[in-house]
C-alpha cells in the first residue's frame, strides 16, 4: 500500500514525536522533506505529517529554498514534539526559533579556515 | 540612398494591414523603430483605486466597451484542441429570450475589467542583523511560510543573506516563490521573453494587442511596475494608431479608457466615437473625464457638455469641433427627414 509522502495523519497518542529530515530526491541529488514522525520509526516508514521541505542544492540565483508550515510546526512543538539539530538550525536561521549555537560555531570555524588560507597565501607570495 | 529609401518604404507599407490608413512623410528616411513610447505608471498621487471602483465609473466603462455578444462569445482557437463541439437546439421565442438573458449574465464574468491600482513600492524591511553568522554558507536561504489559508500578498517570505541579515524578500522574489509553491495555471516563474522590449515592439507592430494584454493579466499582478509599463505602452500604441476596435467588447477596453482619461489622452477616442455617430458613448466619455479630474460642466445637457469639453479641455480642438459640427448637422438633417416622413404619413 503506497502512502503519500505528505503523511498519514495517524499516530499513537503517547508516542514520542520528532520533527526531522527525510531524504528524498535521487542519487547525488538530495531533497529533504521536513516531517513530523514517531521517533522510533525508520526513516522511510510512513510519517504523521509533512511540514516543509529543504533543498540543499542552491538554485540559479544561489538560493537554498526552504518551506515551513509554521502553523503546524507550532502545533506539534506545543504538543511535545522534539526537533533534530539540523531542523533546529533551519528554524533558527528562519527566525522562528533563536539561532542555534551550532550555526554560530560552524560560521566561526569557516571564518577561521578562510583566514588561515589567506595567511598561508601571503608568506608564499612574499617569498616569491 | 534614394534606392534604400524606396525599398525601406515599400517594406514598411507592405507590413501593415490594408485597412489601416498610414501617413508616412515621403521626404524623411523611414524610421523602422516604433517603440518610442514612455511607460506611464499610476504613481499613487492621487490614488486611482478609489476612483476606479466607483459604481458610476464602472457603468460608464461598461457603456464605452460597446458589448457585442457575437464578439464576446466568438470561437477562440487554443492551439489545435477544440474545446467543445457546438450544440444546436430548437427553441421557442421565450426560450431564446431566456438564453439571451443567461448569456448576458455570463458577459459580466467575461468582461471583468482588470483592476487599476497604484504601482507598488519596493520592499526593504530588515528583521534582524547577525554578523556572527557571516561565513556559515555561500548561498542565501529563502524561507517561505506555507501555512494554509494565507493570501499570496500576505505570505511570509524571508531571506537570510550570507552576511547574516534576515530581511523580507523583495517583490520579484515574492512573485517567483509564490508561483513556485502555489502555482497559478499558465503563469511562468521567469518573466516570459515576449515582454522584453524588442519582442514587445514586434508584437505591437503586428497589432497583437489582445494577446499582449491577456498574457500580461495572467502573468502579473495589477500593482506590478512591469505590468503597468507593458500595459501603458500597449495602450499608447493602440491610441496613436486608432485601433480601438481591436479592444472593443473585450475586458481590456475598460482599463484602456480609464488610462486615457487619467492621462488626458481621450481626444483620438472621442473623435473616433463622434465620427462613427455613437453619441451615447461620447457623452459617457466626457462624463468619465469629469469624474476623474473633478471637472464640473456648467450645462446639464449632454451634447452641450461635449461642446464644453471640446472648448475647454481638448487638445485636438479643431478636428473635434469639425467632427462634432458635422454630426450635429447630420443629426439635424436626419431629424428633418423623419419629420417630413411623419407628415407625409399624416402622423403629426
Amino acid at each position: 500500500m503506497l502512502v503519500p509522502s505528505s503523511g498519514t495523519g495517524q499516530y499513537a497518542a503517547l508516542s514520542a514525536k520528532i520533527i526531522r529530515f527525510v531524504r528524498h530526491g535521487c542519487t547525488n541529488r538530495p531533497f529533504f522533506h521536513i516531517v513530523v514522525a514517531e521517533r522510533r520509526r525508520e526513516q522511510f516508514e510512513p510519517v504523521i505529517e509533512q511540514v516543509g521541505s529543504y533543498d540543499p542544492m542552491p538554485n540559479e540565483r544561489n538560493e537554498k529554498l526552504v518551506s515551513l508550515n509554521l502553523e503546524r510546526i507550532a502545533y506539534w512543538l506545543g504538543n511535545g514534539a522534539d526537533c533534530t539539530k539540523p531542523v533546529q538550525e533551519l528554524l533558527g536561521l528562519s527566525g522562528f526559533l533563536p539561532i542555534h549555537p551550532l550555526s554560530y560555531m560552524a560560521a566561526w570555524k569557516n571564518r577561521q579556515v578562510a583566514e588561515a588560507a589567506v595567511v598561508e597565501e601571503k608568506p608564499e607570495g612574499d617569498h616569491k | 540612398m534614394s534606392v534604400f529609401r524606396h525599398f525601406s518604404r515599400k517594406l514598411v507599407l507592405n507590413t501593415f494591414k490594408s485597412d489601416i490608413k498610414l501617413q508616412i512623410n515621403t521626404h524623411c528616411s523611414v524610421c523602422l523603430r516604433f517603440l518610442s513610447y514612455q511607460p506611464i505608471h499610476y504613481d499613487g498621487k492621487p490614488d486611482p483605486g478609489p476612483v476606479f471602483i466607483k459604481k458610476e465609473v464602472q457603468t460608464l466603462l461598461r457603456t464605452l466597451t460597446r458589448v457585442d455578444l457575437a464578439k464576446v462569445f466568438k470561437k477562440r482557437r487554443f492551439g489545435e484542441t477544440q474545446l467543445q463541439q457546438p450544440v444546436y437546439k430548437f427553441m421557442t421565442d421565450e426560450q431564446l429570450q431566456e438564453a439571451y438573458e443567461e448569456a448576458k449574465k455570463k458577459v459580466d464574468t467575461f468582461l471583468q475589467i482588470p483592476p487599476v491600482v497604484a504601482v507598488r513600492k519596493p520592499k526593504d524591511k530588515v528583521l534582524s542583523k547577525d554578523p556572527a553568522l557571516q561565513g556559515l554558507d555561500t548561498s542565501a536561504f529563502v524561507f517561505t511560510d506555507i501555512s494554509y489559508g494565507v493570501r499570496d500578498s500576505e505570505r511570509m517570505i524571508l531571506v537570510r543573506e550570507t552576511d547574516g541579515t534576515l530581511r523580507e524578500a523583495d517583490w520579484e522574489t515574492r512573485d517567483r516563490i509564490n508561483q513556485l509553491y502555489f502555482p497559478v495555471a499558465q503563469r511562468q516563474i521567469q518573466t516570459p521573453k515576449m515582454f522584453q522590449d524588442s519582442n514587445l515592439e514586434d508584437l505591437l507592430k503586428r497589432g497583437e494587442y489582445n494577446f499582449i494584454l491577456d498574457r500580461a493579466c495572467l502573468q502579473f499582478d495589477p500593482n506590478d511596475p512591469l505590468y503597468q509599463k507593458i500595459v501603458s505602452i500597449t495602450y499608447q500604441c493602440v491610441n496613436d494608431n486608432n485601433h480601438f476596435n481591436e479592444l472593443r467588447s473585450t475586458r481590456h477596453f475598460g482599463s484602456f479608457v480609464f488610462f486615457l482619461a487619467w492621462n488626458k489622452l481621450i481626444d483620438n477616442l472621442l473623435l473616433d466615437i463622434i465620427e462613427s455617430e455613437h453619441i451615447e458613448e461620447a457623452k459617457a466619455l466626457v462624463e468619465l473625464y469629469s469624474h476623474i479630474h473633478q471637472v464640473k460642466y456648467e450645462s446639464k445637457e449632454n451634447l452641450q457638455q461635449i461642446d464644453e469639453y471640446i472648448k475647454n479641455h481638448a487638445s485636438k480642438k479643431a478636428a473635434l469641433e469639425l467632427a462634432f459640427q458635422a454630426y450635429k448637422n447630420a443629426a439635424k438633417r436626419k431629424g428633418e427627414v423623419e419629420e417630413g416622413i411623419k407628415r407625409a404619413h399624416g402622423l403629426s
